[in-house]
């Protein structure tokens, strides 16, 4: 048994360094004979048909090679900046080729490349690498082509007071996003590569001096310690540097929003961004950060606070509506008001299913909708809601098979459901509503407290980045109430919340509270 | 057992296998006292009568849902013919062993959890209450919230009757125990009128009044008088007001006046009223001050008076307080000297202030009951003249105001 446990463990580590196999793992330098650094780079790109190899003469006798990847590099800027200058004869002082490439090459960002490794990174980002013939430095120029799509308003959310512009799949669209929001130099973006084949950039953004240097390093040892082949999207990251990757619960919080990220940045909490998705991550977070929209910041501070109870209730419904239900119709008949009792009972009349099953098909069936929903396109996306709804909602009914008061509840609980603004906390509590069900239908009240009990222990056992997932209800905190509980008006939240360590205490100067004067009398 | 787990977890099984094998203990308890909602029989009201031999006969009386409340009861409605309660009956010697006999009736399980009223028959109320209600107190189903009624004839014929108003008999004495008419006792408070200093108790009457086939209503023909747990005789419902303005539970009342030199009445109603009892021992003569404090609106003048004459509202309010007067008297007379029971409190409001007086008459409180001395102030309060202040329909020159 020992044995064959560790022949597994030497497999598993075996597997685990991650090579690219016919890659120079060495930092193997360019050689100063053109023909071979040609040969090699040749044979690096092997079958690679978008590579392009360009050998002109400079200067109208030196060998020269141009390489890049075709659609991935601005070709007319080549021609223009690089090739034609470089390959006209009219000029014969001879120098470095360094000068050389200053005096005639008209592009913003030049870089030397000194190996075939920095070289084919260079090439893959898609500058142009130029090497020259007698010289072991290659040039990469900065003529990479920004495929992105337009900034456009995050679908995942829509607010109807606030920025509209959303981050887009291309990392340097959104770094510059966030860049407009915080101008400031003390903003810092750190860039991690990950990914072994994707070589994808991974930027952890902070504002220094508001984010507490602990923080910065644990997010900096954590992100730096994936070894994957491949990161696609932000959420492939999150499951790697999650506190605690078993729990229901997301520790991690992603958004769309520039605003959101720059919000968070001030607050003193990280910022990750991956190239190739919209969904940036933002850590650390608690449980109330996902009960709060950007909105709330920024609508009527009476209006947000209304609203978050509203949260705090439905996020309540959404767990527990359904197991209540069931709890009660089984077990606890005497706590219903006679008369809603007995008109339950008359809808329960003819019915095939115990309360707990008929429960669980209900609420499958409402996931498998939402599901279909979502995955379909926007067409017949539609179709199917109106399908669902009226097959659930009025034939069920009307045959016998479900009761009136259960599809009630069912989209009550639905409903509640997405007035979480996270959908990653919204799936969370969904996903825990089947065991409560069961729990309810078994034990009755009992169950859903024993259920109820076990969340609350995980919650508060949950920590994100180190910083309890309940805070700053537990521990308690009652200077940050005001942004949890209500939404203070925005000349009350002077401190700056309060994670980790030291930090920047106040976020703006006190006593701002508008009062005009009445006007002269 | 944690041995053997925590040696499992050190194999490398992890929380994830754990958690789905623990949680297939749930199973194993299959849901022993789960009951389906519609495997119940809900009952809306009992009836207890005696039985021809010994012991009595229990009536229940049941929801159908199917007919009583939700879609599928509309659609049915008067058509199918289908009654909105049903009612069976059982006789035995205990209250439970009759519901026994019930259940072997029936194919739901009897749910006591709502039953609203509980009908005592007028026999069983003479013979005592008191072995019945403990099932009440005792079984852990039935609300001490229902309400007590003594029927006037059999009880089970208020559970037959169907009601016009309400889906049935059973919500009909609890809405009529709420608007508090007359008496409005629940089983809790009788069990406590049954344990107070005087050991009497009260309990409003019931009369099924049928109207046509088993449909008609329930109207509350008085209260009846209980001393030691056996019913002793009966008040009418203008006695029962005067008994509830002394027992403080008056809260509808609807009083008209004629003053002199008028012709026609002035209605008064009640919006409340105050009473507190003030024992005094003077000289071993026993004493109860009665002080009611009450305000009134005026809903109805058919007089000639202006009553938006000062004078003329503080000689209403006093011919008002006189009228409370005289119906608390009227009702003193009935219950202290012809059915010489208290209940009206009496007893403990000296019990709280003369403990050691009361210690020695503890056991000859029916005499002394007899001797004690009344005395009422009251004290009334017209709030509001209503609507319209002047007398309608009257030429200005015959209206009535105080020079």
């Amino acid at each position: 048994m020992k044995l064959r446990r560790r022949k597994y463990i030497e497999k598993q580590a075996k597997q685990h360094t991650l090579q690219e196999s016919n890659v120079p793992s060495d930092n193997k330098s360019l050689s100063d004979q053109l023909t071979d650094n040609k040969e090699e780079l040749k044979k690096l790109y092997a079958n690679c048909s978008d590579v392009v190899f360009r050998s002109f003469f400079l200067n109208g006798k030196e060998d020269a090679l141009l390489v890049y990847i075709d659609g991935l590099t601005q070709v007319e800027e080549i021609d223009d900046n690089v090739l034609a200058p470089l390959m006209k004869k009219t000029y014969a002082e001879q120098g470095s080729v360094r000068e050389l490439l200053k005096k005639k090459v008209a592009v913003a960002s030049v870089t030397e490349v000194e190996t075939y490794t920095n070289c084919v990174s260079e090439i893959s980002v898609g500058n142009p690498v130029v090497i020259l013939e007698g010289s072991s430095t290659g040039f990469s120029l900065g003529l990479a082509k920004p495929e992105t799509r337009a900034i456009s308003e995050p679908s995942s959310e829509s607010v109807v007071r606030g920025p509209r512009e959303g981050f887009v799949e291309s990392l340097h669209v959104n770094r510059a996003l966030l860049r407009r929001k915080i101008r400031s130099p003390q903003l810092k973006m750190e860039t991690i590569e990950i990914g072994t084949y994707t070589k994808t950039t991974v930027i952890i953004s902070y504002v220094s001096g508001l984010a507490d240097e602990t923080l910065i390093k644990e997010v900096r040892n954590r992100v730096a310690r994936v070894e994957i082949d491949g990161v696609l999207d932000s959420g492939v990251l999150e499951e790697f540097i999650e506190d605690y990757p078993y729990s229901p619960f997301p520790q991690v919080l992603t958004t769309e929003r520039p605003d959101v990220a720059a919000g968070s940045l001030l607050e003193g909490r990280v910022v990750i961004l991956v190239d190739g998705t919209p969904f940036v991550m933002i850590a650390p977070v608690s449980l109330y950060s996902f009960l709060q929209a950007s909105e709330d910041y920024y609508m009527r501070f009476i209006m947000s606070t209304l609203i978050r109870w509203l949260r705090y209730a439905f996020l309540v419904i959404s767990l527990l509506l359904p197991s209540f239900y069931v709890a009660v119709i089984t077990f606890h008949q005497e706590m219903v008001p006679t008369a809603l009792l007995i008109s339950m009972a008359a809808s329960r009349e003819q019915l095939p299913f115990p309360a707990l099953i008929e429960a669980l098909i209900m609420e499958v069936t409402f996931e498998a909708l939402r599901e279909a929903g979502i995955r379909l396109p926007k067409q017949i996306g539609a179709a199917v809601s109106i399908v669902g709804a009226l097959v659930i909602g009025e034939s069920a009914v009307t045959a016998g098979i479900v009761s009136a008061p259960m599809v009630i509840v069912v989209a009550l609980t639905g409903i509640a459901s997405f007035t979480i603004p996270r959908y990653s906390q919204a799936i969370a509590l969904r996903m825990l509503r089947f065991p409560m069900i069961i729990l309810a239908g078994t034990l009755g009240i009992l169950g859903i407290m024993l259920g109820i009990i076990a969340i609350v222990i995980h919650l508060s056992t949950l920590r994100s980045f180190g910083v309890p997932y309940l805070s700053p209800m537990a521990p308690m905190k009652s200077g940050e109430m005001k942004d949890t509980l209500a939404r203070a008006p925005w000349w009350k939240l002077n401190a700056r919340p309060h994670f980790t360590g030291a930090y920047n205490e106040h976020r703006q100067s006190a006593s701002q509270k508008p009062n005009p004067g009445k006007g002269e009398e | 057992m944690a041995l053997q787990l925590r040696k499992m977890l050190q194999k490398g099984m992890s929380i994830a296998v754990l958690v789905p094998l623990l949680s297939m203990t749930f199973l194993l308890t299959g849901c022993w006292d789960r009951t389906e909602l519609n495997d119940l029989a809900i009952v809306t009201a009992v009836a207890i009568d005696k039985a021809e031999g010994s012991g009595i006969t229990l009536t229940l009386q049941f929801a159908n849902p199917s007919q009583m409340g939700g879609q599928q009861g509309s659609e049915g409605g008067g058509g199918s013919g289908k009654k909105p309660t049903i009612t069976k009956q059982a006789e035995g010697e205990t209250i439970f062993e009759a519901m026994s006999f019930i259940q072997q009736q029936l194919s739901r399980n009897i749910f006591w959890g709502h039953n609203q009223a509980l009908i005592i028959g007028k026999e069983v109320a003479k013979e005592g209450v008191q072995p019945y209600v403990d099932f009440f107190a005792h079984h852990p189903d039935p609300r001490l919230r229902s309400y007590v009624y003594v029927s006037e004839g059999k009880a089970a014929e208020v559970l037959r009757l169907l009601p016009q108003l309400e889906p049935s008999s059973g919500d009909i004495a609890r809405e009529l125990a709420k608007l508090k008419t007359g008496m409005s006792v629940t089983i809790k408070e009788l069990l406590q009128m049954l344990n107070s200093d005087a050991g009497s108790a009260a309990l409003p009457k019931v009369l099924p009044i049928f109207e046509e086939n088993e449909k008609g209503g329930l109207q509350i023909t008085g209260t009846a008088v209980f001393k030691n747990e056996k019913m002793i005789g009966s008040i009418d419902e203008e006695v029962t007001r005067g008994v509830l303005w002394l027992r403080d539970e008056i809260h509808l009342a609807a009083v008209k006046l004629s003053p002199d030199n008028t012709e026609g009445f002035i209605s008064f109603n009640l919006i409340r009223s105050h009473t507190k009892l003030v024992p005094k021992i003077e000289n071993g003569i026993w004493e109860m001050q009665v002080n009611i404090v009450a305000e009134d609106d005026i809903v109805e003048n058919q007089t000639n008076l202006q009553l938006t004459d000062p004078q003329i509202i503080q000689q209403l309010e006093e011919l008002l307080g006189e009228k409370v007067e005289e119906r608390i008297y009227m009702a003193l007379n009935d219950v202290q000297q012809e059915l010489k029971t208290d209940i009206l409190g009496f007893a403990d409001a000296f019990h709280r202030k003369y403990p050691a007086e009361w210690d020695a008459v503890e056991d000859d409180w029916e005499e002394k009951f007899l001797e004690v001395k009344v005395t009422i102030n009251s004290k009334v309060y017209i709030k509001r003249l209503g609507m319209s202040v002047a007398p309608q329909g009257v030429p200005k020159e015959e209206v009535k105001r105080t020079e």
